[in-house]
């Protein structure tokens, strides 16, 4: 039988009284992008950091390719190859954006991969290549804007050539142009091959966004949370007709 | 002939393009000729004495920089890695009889090991909660040396344990050529990738870990690095002074290496020891006034961090050197254009 490739189940998370999220259950394969909407507070967040092991859950399980991750420390997940994305992003703002890519180039998982790469700086290079900001790689991370710093969040994750990359609202605080070029890059890394010393295998990804537009071309699949329940779950096409969605999003009685 | 020549030329090219163009360097370089050459020209005791200790204190402040000033993993207990060095090296020596070579870096590993001890209860702490329980471990190893006074010689402190060397002078060049070397090698370990963690650990520690970097494996190396080369520098004082006290273990010795260090600038390795070299020997020459000594030392560091709070050598490399904002090289502050890229400096 074969395993998927991941499997959550009865994944549940209170924050005291609050219950962030509430017995969600879900899988998905391989080759899928996975788009994880529903309104503030949701809990899509706290879902994704139950899943990289930065929030440990009360109950519930998280298989990825088929060993159990939920008790796991976060650099064992990402060295099985899960990357994220904060959405509050956290560069080490002291540091010259090189550096903070060079620092996921230096995880184990990073080191393995890429035999014929020795030069840590010329990938980290190409991962910035890739999202697009390789020009400032001397500037310190602190004088980046909030769309580049957006972006250093991605190449950071990249870095790590992930089999599971979580993006936490990557197209936060990007211009329309910067959006449409960041989904390109996304569909592209999704699609595989090399970049420059950089290689990527086409990782699964699960996207969690607001700008619903530039979401539904993305991705081939979505879940809606709410209150931390899911409450649906289909095609793009399904999801915006859902009377439940909708009702999550604008409310009940219409207009 | 024509090789060692092509070579030699080599040599000559790489230090004039590479070591003269910048003042810090050139500093560096006055610096380590200064302190190797010294004893060809005089031999004072009292000059050589001081020197002594000051670089067996440079190694002390450089180690405090490397775990508190690279990994942001404040340590106010820094006395207790001198302490544990003094002490073992100390012991070793009087009870086992080895001699000092090999005394001093057994007392190294001993401080090594506890690093390990105050490193790994350390580990989920962070921020003023670290600096104060690091605060604890040298008033609890006290505590245990007065304790067992058959064995530490309780506050007298063990005597009589074997000279450095024979000489003045060789001890003055074990002291200086163990402290260059040991501060080389902790600037290389900053300057190299396990440096970029440890400066990414002190930005921001979730996010190390969440680009697959073992934090509890790299903040365990800082302390045991840090404690490695403290002890050591806690065995060459024993040996120097012959004599390994309590002193070595008091709170004011755990202040004293911040205040060298942030005297000088964290995060720089040559800071530390910058200001551990201006610091000490200011010590000595405000003995003219006796009674105010102490006072007029806290002044100096006051006025100092008032106006430079990044430290006194970052501030002298900052009006010295400007980078280039191009390249990010860094060039002498005459110049208008950038040396590698020709981009105009301003």
């Amino acid at each position: 039988m074969t395993q998927p490739f991941l499997q959550i189940k009865g994944l549940t998370k209170n924050f005291g009284g609050l219950r962030a999220v509430n017995d969600v259950t879900f899988s998905m394969e391989r080759d899928q992008i996975l788009g994880l909407i529903g309104p503030n507070g949701a809990g899509k967040t706290t879902l994704l950091r139950l899943m990289t092991g930065i929030l440990k859950p009360d109950t519930g399980s998280v298989r990825f390719m088929g060993k159990e991750i939920v008790g796991r420390k976060t650099w064992d997940i990402v060295n099985m190859g899960i990357a994220c994305t904060f959405q509050n992003m956290r560069p080490f703002r002291r540091l010259p954006i090189i550096a903070n890519v060079m620092v996921s180039c230096l995880s184990p998982r990073a080191m393995k991969r890429g035999e014929w790469v020795k030069r840590l700086e010329a990938k980290a290079m190409d991962a910035l290549e890739f999202a697009g900001i390789s020009d400032m790689a001397r500037e310190k991370a602190s004088t980046l804007s909030q769309g580049d710093l957006k972006r250093l969040e991605v190449a950071r994750a990249v870095a790590t050539e992930p089999d599971l990359l979580l993006l936490d609202e990557p197209f936060g605080g990007l211009s329309p142009a910067e959006t449409d070029l960041m989904a390109k890059s996304i569909k592209r890394l999704h699609k595989g091959g090399r970049f420059g010393r950089l290689h990527s295998e086409g990782p699964a990804m699960i996207i969690v966004e607001h700008k619903l537009q530039w979401l539904m071309k993305i991705v081939d699949h979505i879940i809606v949370l709410n209150f931390g329940t899911l409450i649906g779950s289909g095609t793009p096409d399904e999801i915006i007709k859902d009377p439940c969605v909708i009702e999550a999003y604008l409310g009940k009685g219409g207009i | 002939m024509t090789l060692i020549l092509f070579n030699l030329r080599k040599l000559f090219t790489i230090i004039k393009n590479e070591a003269l163009v910048l003042p810090s360097r050139v500093v560096v370089a006055l610096f380590f000729l200064f302190l190797l050459l010294l004893p060809l020209f005089t031999e004072d005791p009292y000059l050589l004495r001081i020197l002594t200790l000051t670089s067996i204190f440079a190694i002390l402040a450089a180690s405090w920089d490397l775990l508190s000033g690279f990994t942001g993993q404040m340590n106010f207990g820094h006395a207790l890695f001198f302490g544990v060095g003094a002490y073992s090296a100390a012991m070793l020596n009087k009870y086992a009889g080895i001699p000092p070579w090999g005394t001093i870096p057994l007392g190294a590993l001993g401080a090594v090991l506890a690093g390990l001890v105050i490193g790994i209860p350390c580990l989920r702490l962070r921020g003023t909660y670290l600096a104060l329980t690091t605060l604890a471990f040298p008033i609890i190893l006290m505590g245990i040396v007065f304790a067992f006074p058959d064995l530490t010689g309780g506050e007298l402190g063990i005597s009589g344990i074997a000279r450095l060397a024979r000489s003045r002078v060789a001890n003055y060049y074990i002291a200086v050529v163990v402290m260059l070397g040991l501060c080389a090698i902790m600037w290389k370990i900053t300057n190299s990738n396990t440096g970029i963690i440890f400066h990414a650990i002190r930005e921001d520690e979730l996010a190390v870990r969440a680009a697959g970097i073992n934090t509890i494996r790299y903040k365990l190396l800082a302390f045991c690095l840090s404690g490695f080369f403290a002890g050591i520098s806690g065995g060459l004082y024993a040996h120097f002074m012959r004599i390994a006290g309590p002193s070595t273990l008091e709170v004011s010795m755990s202040f004293q290496v911040v205040i060298w260090a942030i005297f000088g600038g964290i995060a720089t390795i040559y800071g530390p020891v910058g200001a551990v070299f201006v610091l000490f020997p200011l010590m000595e020459l405000l003995r003219f006034w006796q009674d105010y000594r102490i006072l007029m030392f806290a002044c100096v560091v006051l006025l100092i961090l008032l106006y430079m709070p990044d430290g006194l050598f970052r501030w002298l490399r900052d009006k010295t050197e400007k980078e280039c904002p191009r390249c990010k090289i860094r060039n002498v502050a005459m110049r208008d254009t950038c040396r590698i890229c020709t981009a105009s400096l301003d």
